[in-house]
């Protein structure tokens, strides 16, 4: 089975024992229904709440090598956007198979659930949950129609920082039909300054909610140019839900199709909106 | 004196320019017309209900300014400090005020609540004061301060507080690392005019108490003992000039985060411009290092495709080159 490093992981035997070095990846074994097998996890490994009482072999970009090797699992799930490279190597060499998948997409998604049923002995369960989770994507992004809303999709309120192009959070504004106002920006995350609200002039705003973020600054609503601001269009989402390429980004983008919708019929037939905060 | 007017006159006009240029450079287009007719309409009071206009007065120009009190704060103070350790390496972070600033603002941004920001300045400001006055009454002894006792205090002190601020990082909620990261780079966004007017009077003490110590500053350049032959009150001038740039550099820093290079580059800069008396040199390195932090803001903000970069990271990127070519050009020396 070839992983997303290009690396074809072959297993002697059907693995028994298994370390998760994120949480995406330990949802997804829970959705396989595999978590018996689990005998590590990260500490940030929080969902289903039963994964939090797992053992904890260190954080995603701090695992803990000699943790994972006591705990003798005989397959680790990686992922090439979190996991050190020299973290995996050392538990490779260690004589321990390591699988990584990481999906940049929601089809990658898919994928990566199917090749890790298929390693865990599940390809047929794998395939149906995979099934049912492109379902209810595709019923989520209905066809485009009516108003396209120009969305922000904010990781970090102070400063400011936006889903930009290339990312899950991209994907998941454009399958709604809306557009993602930080297209425009190089970057995948780039940060935008008040006057670069002013400019974009969004009209909703997502919001990741993480441990510990801050709502906007009232130095930046107070700009009711910006018309997600002046019509309170911000809308908070787990962030948990939004920053993990697993299972549950496709209830993500079920609340991001909702709120764009809800958007839509406030906002209907009143097409000719001015944009507010241009200058001249 | 004659000399260097016309270089003074320079050095004011480029920092009007800065301001200038900064006020008008931003991702929205606004005319001068604009702006004018905006406060105009209100009969000058208020803030005026035109959005470009309100961008310049409420975005761009608190920007402008807090990078000319910024910039200029702390290339005055590395000034006397570079004076005071006689180490043309010192700058206003060298002994402490740095870390304890962090500390502060970590504590205040991870510690309290949410919304509230306006606390963080204050802590800010009150861990430098204290890091500042810790390091100078451990590197006291009975006859006074020695300029070795305070780096090696100063290092030691800002080692312990490094440790401590990667530890907040480390334990802080993933939403709150952003802010953390962008503080301890250093920030123009932050400003805000009533932001610029708390820190104005406290600049305009540090760096008008930092010109009288003008001649003070002279005399600590040939020794303590040349100094204190000329009938210098040396430990007393030590003492002053300490705390003046310290608390200088603590408040500026406490607003606008840390803000790295300006401090150690400006001095030398101003140096080959206008000499090594601090009459001139200070006024210079104000000067220089207002428009210096301006324009590096203004380059942080429009250079990349991909939104504002870190204001601390352009003055090293843009900075160092500078340096470089100032010391080969100099043999060395500046």
């Amino acid at each position: 089975m070839k992983d997303d490093r290009g690396v074809v992981v072959r297993l002697p035997s059907e693995p028994r024992r298994l370390v998760s070095l994120a949480p995406s990846l330990t949802e997804i074994v829970f959705l396989l229904g595999q978590e018996g097998k689990l005998v590590g996890v990260t500490r940030y490994c929080n969902y289903p709440p039963q994964a939090g009482a797992l053992p904890r072999i260190g954080g995603i970009a701090d695992p803990d090598i000699e943790r994972i090797v006591a705990a003798a699992p005989d397959l680790v799930l990686c992922t090439t956007d979190g996991n050190p490279k020299e973290k995996v190597r050392a538990i490779e060499e260690m004589g321990i198979p390591c699988f990584a998948a990481s999906p940049q997409d929601l089809s990658g998604i898919y994928s990566a659930i199917e090749r890790i049923g298929a390693l865990l002995g599940v390809p047929d369960q794998a395939r149906s949950e995979a099934g049912a989770l492109r379902a209810r994507a595709s019923r989520a992004s209905r066809a485009v129609e009516g108003q396209r809303p120009k969305v922000l999709f904010v990781l970090s309120t102070s400063p400011v920082i936006v889903a930009g192009k290339g990312t899950f959070l991209d994907e998941l504004i454009r399958r709604t039909g809306a557009v993602n106002d930080a297209a425009a920006y190089a970057g995948r995350y780039p940060r935008l300054s008040t006057e670069d609200l002013l400019k974009t002039a969004p009209d909703l705003i997502f919001v990741a909610a993480m441990a510990g973020v801050e709502k906007f600054s009232p130095e930046v609503t107070r700009w009711k140019e910006i018309p997600a601001f002046r019509d309170g269009e911000v809308v908070t989402l787990d962030g948990d839900l939004v920053t993990r390429p697993g299972p549950r980004v496709v209830a993500a983008l079920e609340e991001v199709s909702r709120a764009v919708s809800a958007w839509r019929e406030r906002h209907g037939g009143d097409s000719g909106r001015k944009k507010g905060g241009r200058g001249r | 004196m004659r000399r260097t007017s016309p270089i003074l006159a320079v050095l004011l006009g480029a920092f009007l320019g800065a301001i200038a240029l900064s006020v008008s450079t931003g991702p929205t287009a606004v005319s001068l017309r604009q702006v004018v007719d905006g406060l105009t309409a209100n009969g000058w009071r208020g803030i005026p209900s035109d959005t470009g206009a309100r961008v310049v007065l409420t975005l761009r120009l608190p920007r402008a300014l807090l990078g000319a009190l910024v910039g200029g704060a702390l290339s005055s103070s590395g000034v006397a400090f570079q004076a005071l350790l006689r180490n043309p390496l010192a700058d206003p972070y060298i002994l402490g005020v740095s870390g304890g600033a962090a500390v502060g603002a970590l504590a205040a941004l991870l510690l309290l609540p949410g919304d509230s920001f306006l606390p963080l300045p204050l802590c800010a400001f009150l861990g430098a004061a204290l890091a500042a006055s810790g390091v100078f009454l451990m590197a006291r002894h009975r006859r006074g301060v020695s300029r070795e006792r305070l780096i090696l205090m100063g290092v030691v002190v800002g080692a312990f507080l490094n440790a401590l601020i990667m530890l907040m990082v480390a334990f802080s909620p993933p939403g709150k690392i952003p802010g953390a990261l962008y503080w301890l780079m250093g920030d123009l966004g932050l400003g805000t005019l009533p932001r610029v007017g708390v820190l104005l009077p406290y600049v305009a003490a540090g760096a008008g108490t930092l010109f009288l110590l003008s001649r003070g500053l002279d005399l600590l350049l040939l020794g303590d003992e040349p100094a204190f032959t000329s009938g210098l009150p040396v430990e007393k001038v030590k003492t002053a000039v300490y705390l003046t740039a310290s608390l200088l550099a603590g408040s500026v820093v406490a607003v606008s985060g840390l803000i790295g290079f300006v401090g150690l580059i400006v001095p030398h800069g101003a140096r080959v411009l206008v000499g090594s008396g601090h009459r001139r040199l200070l006024p210079a390195a104000f000067l220089l290092g207002g428009t210096f932090l301006i324009l590096a803001d203004v380059l942080s903000r429009t250079a990349s495709p991909s939104g504002e970069l870190p204001v601390g990271a352009v003055t090293a990127l843009s900075g160092a080159p500078f340096f470089l070519y100032l010391l080969r050009r100099n043999g060395g020396k500046t």
